[in-house]
């Protein structure tokens, strides 16, 4: 590693000062995972990784528990809305550095509204849109500062953390995605009116053709009748898909992938304790940016349908 | 952009089809276990998440077929 840098136009002083501590600590983590005995005691990465799934109580109000990934989502929350308040009230023509950071990411999430539902829809939908992908961008990235899981508080049922990324909790991505849902759901219906429930309540074409039978056409009514059955299957099927497996797998993806990260660097913390878990932090930075993507992305994909659901029929 | 519309929609796929198939077949075991009609209520709900997980894929890349037909006209 360290004659490749040379290769870069360091000059030697420099190569030796940063390649020697580098190489030795990759060596050092290396005996670690292969011959642990070797070490002196205070060099041994000693402490066994732990990893709990349901976030620890720090403390309770008035019975409701108030667990270590609740403090980070306000945490968060406090955060975006303080920086949210600066930009906005040192707004100048010209942008410092803090608002055109923001003025970049803004307008990115802007764009994609804009190529994905078209110029009026993506601007009622950035609102939701904008506000997904910085609190899920925002919370896997301050899990990322250093120090952030090493505050350790005593409480009643032992000595936990008392930070930890609110998305490594299943409840924070599953309100996430039922907000989601709610709002996906809210813009169908204000697009489309009532026409809207027809999407998943598809019985018109039945009552149609009971009607045609009691008229006396029983060959179209029974045909009719055959159709009608297989669109409200569609209809249940919409259903399903809509309410449960979307916010089901919107949960488990957004969960799973800030979990495993999580698990991943304190994993290997434990086996090469130095220099190597880095490269896992640059990974993470990239995943809990692509997390906040696809899902306020996909957020947008379901509006647009929801929206334009009447018109994508038609269409054909 | 059409990329973000494309690559959006087929993101969402993956995850969907594994947890529409996991899901039906939970249910069924749930159910199967709640009225002890061992591999009736499975296989149902297997049936169902295999079909909905067609169903969502189906929905989910809908307009990249519509631009295939057209490209073809």
């Amino acid at each position: 590693m360290a004659k490749k840098r040379g290769c870069l136009g360091c000059s030697i002083p420099v190569i030796l000062a940063v390649g020697i501590p580098l190489t030795t600590l990759i060596l050092l983590s290396l005996i670690n995972l292969f011959a642990p005995d070797v070490l002196p005691t205070w060099l041994r990465a000693t402490s066994q990784p732990e990893v709990h799934l349901p976030a620890a109580i720090i403390f309770t109000v008035a019975g409701f528990p108030i667990t270590n990934t609740l403090l980070t989502t306000w945490i968060t929350i406090l955060l975006l809305v303080g920086i949210s308040f600066v930009v906005a009230k040192r707004m100048k023509f010209v942008p410092g550095r803090l608002q055109s950071a923001f003025e970049m990411l803004l307008g990115f999430v802007y764009n994609l509204c804009r190529d994905v539902a078209g110029e009026k829809n993506g601007r009622m939908f950035f609102p939701v849109v904008a506000t997904i992908f910085l609190f899920v961008g925002f919370n896997a990235w301050l899990g990322l500062l250093p120090g952030y899981g090493a505050i350790t508080v005593l409480t009643a049922h032992g000595e936990t953390h008392l930070l930890r990324p609110a998305n490594t909790d299943l409840n924070t991505p599953l309100a996430i995605a039922l907000m989601s849902l709610i709002f996906v759901q809210a813009f169908g219906f204000k697009a489309l009116g009532l026409k809207y429930i027809g999407r998943f309540v598809a019985v018109g074409r039945i009552f149609k053709s009971f009607g045609q039978i009691f008229k006396g056409k029983a060959g179209e009514g029974f045909v009719g009748l055959i159709t009608g059955v297989i669109e409200a299957f569609l209809g249940f099927l919409e259903l399903l898909s809509e309410f449960v497996i979307h916010t089901i797998s919107f949960t488990f993806r957004l969960f799973g992938n800030m979990t495993a990260g999580e698990t991943l660097i304190v994993v290997m913390l434990f086996l090469l304790p130095f220099v190597i878990p880095t490269i896992f932090y640059g990974l993470e930075i990239l995943i809990g940016f692509i997390q906040a993507i696809i899902f306020s992305g996909l957020t947008l994909i379901f509006l647009t349908m929801a929206a334009a659901h009447g018109e994508e029929e038609h269409g054909h | 952009m059409e990329k973000w519309r494309v690559a959006l929609r087929l993101i969402g796929i993956g995850w969907y089809v594994a947890i529409a198939i996991l899901s039906g077949l939970l249910v069924g075991l749930w159910l199967d276990g709640l009225l002890g009609t061992r591999p009736l209520f499975i296989i149902i709900g297997l049936l169902l998440g295999i079909v909905l997980a067609f169903f969502g894929f189906y929905k989910l890349i809908l307009p990249m077929l519509d631009t295939k037909k057209d490209r073809n006209k």
